[in-house]
C-alpha cells in the first residue's frame, strides 16, 4: 500500500487532471443533451485550438491567454458554420456521429499535414510553477484549469437554470414542437448554444497546449474518458459534466497508484457501468 | 372575426387528414369541434397552433394571414395550445412550465402579474412551483398545461381533448375553467370527445367527421338532430 502523502498527491493529481475531462465534457454534453447532435469533431476542435496556441506562442510569441482571446471567438464562429451544415442538411443524432466523425478525421489530417506527427510541447513560465500545500504540490496551470471549469459550469448551469434563453433550450429539448407553439425558435438558439460549445472547445484546447504534450493521434485519447463523463454527468448538465470528470480524474489517478497505470482506463468505464446500474437518485 | 379558417386542407406526409375545412371563432365566444377519434380534430387545432403547415386554404388571425408566418411566431400573434395529452416538460418545474408560457415579449414584461392569476386559479400549483411537472397527477398537469397558456395572454385558447384520462370529478373543474378562461376575455376552442359536456358550454359548435366538417350551429339544434344523437349521444 503506498503512502498516505502518495495516495493524498495521487488524488490532487487526479481531480486536477479531472478538471480537462470536465471541461471537455461541457461542451460534448450541452450539444447532445440540448441538440441532439454527438459532436465528435469537438476533442478534434479543442486539438485545433492547443495547435493555434502553440504555434501563436512559439512561433509569434503570443502569450497564451491573448491567443485564447483570439482563438475562442473563432471557434465560436466554427461551431456556427457547423451547425449551418447540421441544419441544412437536417442531421439527426446518429448520422451527427458519423459526420462529426468524418470532420475529426479531416481536422486530424490536416493538423497532421501542417505540424506534422511528431511531438510538440509548448513550455511556458507556468509550466513547471506549483503551489506547495504542507506535503503537496499543486501545478498552478492545472489548478487555474479546474477553476475555470468551475466557473465555466457553475456559469452555464445558472444561464440555463436562470435565463429564458436556458429554460428555452432545455424545454426545446424535451418537446421542440410545444416549444415552438409557445415562440421558441429553436433554430435560432441551436446555433448560439453550437458557437458556445465550439468556444469551450478553444477553452479546453488552450489549456491542452499549456499542459499536454500535443501529437495529432492524441485528440482521440480522450474519446473513451470524456464520453464516460457526459453519461455520468447527465447528457446537459454542465455542473454534472464537471462533477463526473472531478470524479474519474480522481478514480484513475487513485488506480494507479494503487494498483499500476495501465488499470487507468478501466476506471473510467467501471465507475460508468457502476453508476448506470446503481443509477443513484441523487444523480 | 377573430380567427378565420377557409377552405383548409391539412396532412401528414401525402395523406391529407382534413379536407377543405372552413370555421370561425369571434371573440369572447366558445366553439366546441366534436367528432369521434381519427376524425382530424387534433389535426386541426394543430395546424390553427401553427405546429402543422396547411397544404392549401387560408387561415387568418385577426386579420393577419397565419399560413405565412413560421410556427414560433404564432404565439407571439395571441394564440395558445393547451396540446392532448398536455405535453408538458416533464423535467423542468412546475414554474419554469409556466414561464416558458410567457417567453415571448409582452408577456413575458407580465409575467409576475400572469403568475399570480394562474396561481389564484390553480392554488395548488402554488405549493408544487418547485416539482418536476412529470410528477405531477394527470389533473394537475393540465392546471399546468392550462396555466402556461394563460401565461401568453392570449387572446385565443386552443384546447385539445382537455377531459382526456382525468377523473369525472376534475373534468367538471376543467370545463368551469374554461368558462371562466372565456369570462376573463379571451376566445376558447374547444376540441373534444366529450360531446355533451362540449355542447353545454359552447356557444357554437362543428362536427367533424373524417375529415371534413359535416354539420355546424347553435349546440341546442345540433342536439336536436337525429343523426347526431344517435352517433354521439347513443339515442
Amino acid at each position: 500500500m503506498p503512502s498516505a502523502t502518495l495516495l493524498g498527491q495521487a488524488l490532487i493529481s487526479g481531480v486536477l487532471a479531472g478538471g480537462l475531462y470536465g471541461l471537455l465534457a461541457m461542451g460534448l454534453s450541452l450539444s447532445w443533451g440540448l441538440l441532439r447532435l454527438v459532436n465528435l469533431s469537438h476533442f478534434a476542435l479543442a486539438f485545433l485550438a492547443a495547435y493555434l496556441v502553440y504555434e501563436l506562442g512559439t512561433s509569434y510569441h503570443v502569450a497564451p491567454w491573448w491567443s485564447a482571446a483570439m482563438i475562442v471567438p473563432a471557434m465560436f464562429g466554427i461551431g456556427v458554420a457547423q451547425h449551418w451544415l447540421f441544419d441544412k442538411f437536417r442531421v439527426n443524432e446518429l448520422a451527427s456521429l458519423l459526420i462529426t466523425f468524418s470532420f475529426a478525421v479531416i481536422l486530424e489530417v490536416g493538423i497532421q499535414l501542417y505540424w506534422t506527427a511528431d511531438f510538440r510541447r509548448y513550455e511556458t513560465e507556468y509550466s513547471t510553477k506549483s503551489i506547495k500545500a504542507g506535503a503537496f504540490f499543486i501545478p498552478v496551470l492545472d489548478l487555474t484549469l479546474c477553476i475555470v471549469a468551475g466557473l465555466l459550469a457553475w456559469g452555464t448551469w445558472l444561464w440555463l437554470r436562470r435565463t429564458y434563453v436556458g429554460k428555452a433550450l432545455r424545454a426545446a429539448a424535451e418537446d421542440p414542437g410545444i416549444a415552438a407553439a409557445y415562440g421558441v425558435d429553436h433554430k435560432r438558439l441551436a446555433y448560439l448554444l453550437s458557437g458556445i460549445g465550439a468556444g469551450y472547445a478553444g477553452i479546453a484546447g488552450t489549456f491542452i497546449a499549456l499542459i499536454a504534450t500535443l501529437a495529432p493521434a492524441e485528440i482521440w485519447a480522450y474519446l473513451g474518458v470524456v464520453f464516460a463523463v457526459v453519461i455520468i454527468g447527465r447528457l446537459g448538465n454542465p455542473l454534472g459534466a464537471l462533477l463526473a470528470g472531478l470524479l474519474i480524474g480522481a478514480s484513475e489517478s487513485l488506480a494507479m497508484a494503487v494498483l499500476a497505470p495501465a488499470w487507468a482506463p478501466v476506471v473510467s468505464f467501471s465507475v460508468l457501468i457502476v453508476i448506470l446500474l446503481w443509477d443513484p437518485e441523487w444523480l | 372575426m377573430l380567427l378565420e379558417a377557409r377552405n383548409l386542407h391539412i396532412g401528414y406526409g401525402d395523406a391529407p387528414a382534413v379536407w377543405d375545412v372552413s370555421l370561425d371563432v369571434d371573440g369572447g365566444e366558445i366553439v366546441s369541434v366534436i367528432g369521434p377519434n381519427g376524425a382530424g380534430k387534433t389535426t386541426l387545432i394543430n395546424a390553427i397552433a401553427g405546429m402543422l403547415r396547411c397544404r392549401r386554404g387560408t387561415l387568418r388571425f385577426d386579420g393577419a394571414d397565419m399560413t405565412r408566418i413560421s410556427a414560433h411566431a404564432y404565439c407571439g400573434h395571441g394564440i395558445a395550445l393547451v396540446p392532448e395529452g398536455r405535453r408538458l416538460f416533464a423535467k423542468m418545474s412546475v414554474e419554469e412550465n409556466l414561464e416558458l408560457g410567457c417567453y415571448l415579449g409582452k408577456a413575458r414584461a407580465a409575467r409576475a402579474q400572469s403568475l399570480e392569476r394562474v396561481y389564484g386559479l390553480f392554488p395548488i400549483l402554488r405549493d408544487k412551483r418547485r416539482q418536476p411537472a412529470g410528477e405531477l397527477s394527470g389533473g394537475q398537469q393540465q392546471m399546468v398545461a392550462i396555466g402556461r397558456a394563460l401565461m401568453a395572454r392570449p387572446r385565443i385558447v386552443l384546447f385539445d381533448e382537455p377531459s382526456l384520462g382525468l377523473a369525472p370529478t376534475i373534468v367538471d373543474d376543467m370545463f368551469e375553467i374554461i368558462v371562466r378562461v372565456r369570462d376573463e376575455g379571451a376566445a376558447v376552442l374547444l376540441v373534444e370527445q366529450n360531446v355533451l359536456k362540449a355542447l353545454d358550454i359552447a356557444d357554437r359548435a362543428y362536427v367533424l367527421e373524417q375529415g371534413r366538417i359535416v354539420a355546424q350551429g347553435l349546440p341546442a339544434d345540433l342536439l336536436k338532430q337525429p343523426q347526431i344523437r344517435e352517433a354521439y349521444l347513443g339515442v
